[in-house]
């Protein structure tokens, strides 16, 4: 799965700690997020969304890779 | 992040604290075979059954106590540190000390077959003292470096 929280992160203008604070998780999990290497909750996805103002469909991807 | 059989957060840093001394101490007393005659103690045994002496159910026996001490200590420590929360507890974190667990129960299973067919008689009798251990020991070691991993990408 694709996820544009790197871009998203960037047009808001704030770091992988401070967007860590506001939907209360640790750093390295966004930076897991954005690496691709987890995958999120659905809640946590909807907390994402809500912070960057985006639909989730926005923010995640799927892949041909998710279907198998 | 909701879980309900995580320790508190402080419980880490005090079961590190007895971990590393009673797992060293514990180490050195079954090697040397080692007890401390201050720690006999006449206690209750639910089953008694002496080399050529009596064999019943419930009773009062002799006992030096040194190895339940120590054995205590390293598995409420061990406990202590594999199963305290972390500074921020989120839903990635429980992934990783999940995927950690399942881990270690595979490798300590690998571990003890192994042992099982190659490892006899008397020194057979050691891996079973050790593995009554090493399922959490894996696990710490494991579960601390995967977060060292995550914590330097």
């Amino acid at each position: 799965m694709k996820n544009s929280i790197k871009v998203e992160r960037a047009k808001k203008n704030i770091t992988q700690a401070e967007l860590a604070d506001l939907i209360k998780v640790s750093r390295q999990t966004i930076n897991a997020m954005e690496l691709g290497k987890y995958v999120p909750s659905t809640v946590l996805a909807l907390r994402l969304a809500k912070i960057f103002e985006v639909e989730v469909d926005q923010l995640f991807q799927l892949e041909e890779s998710d279907w198998d | 992040m909701k879980t309900n059989y995580l320790l508190p957060n402080n419980l880490k840093r005090v079961g590190w604290i007895l971990l590393i001394p009673s797992s060293l101490f514990g180490l050195f007393i079954t090697i040397y075979d080692m007890d401390y005659a201050f720690l006999d103690f006449r206690v209750p045994a639910l089953f008694i059954d002496e080399i050529f002496g009596k064999k019943q159910l419930f009773g009062i026996i002799e006992n030096n106590l040194t190895n339940e001490v120590v054995g205590c200590l390293v598995i409420v420590s061990s406990m202590m540190v594999a199963f305290s929360k972390e500074k921020v507890e989120d839903e990635f974190i429980a992934k990783l000390r999940m995927d950690s667990l399942a881990w270690a129960v595979y490798f300590n299973q690998a571990v003890l077959l192994f042992s099982m067919v190659f490892i006899y008689d008397m020194s057979f009798l050691w891996v079973m003292i050790f593995n009554m251990f090493t399922l959490l020991w894996f696990f710490i070691i494991r579960f601390t470096w995967l977060k060292n991993k995550i914590n330097k990408l």
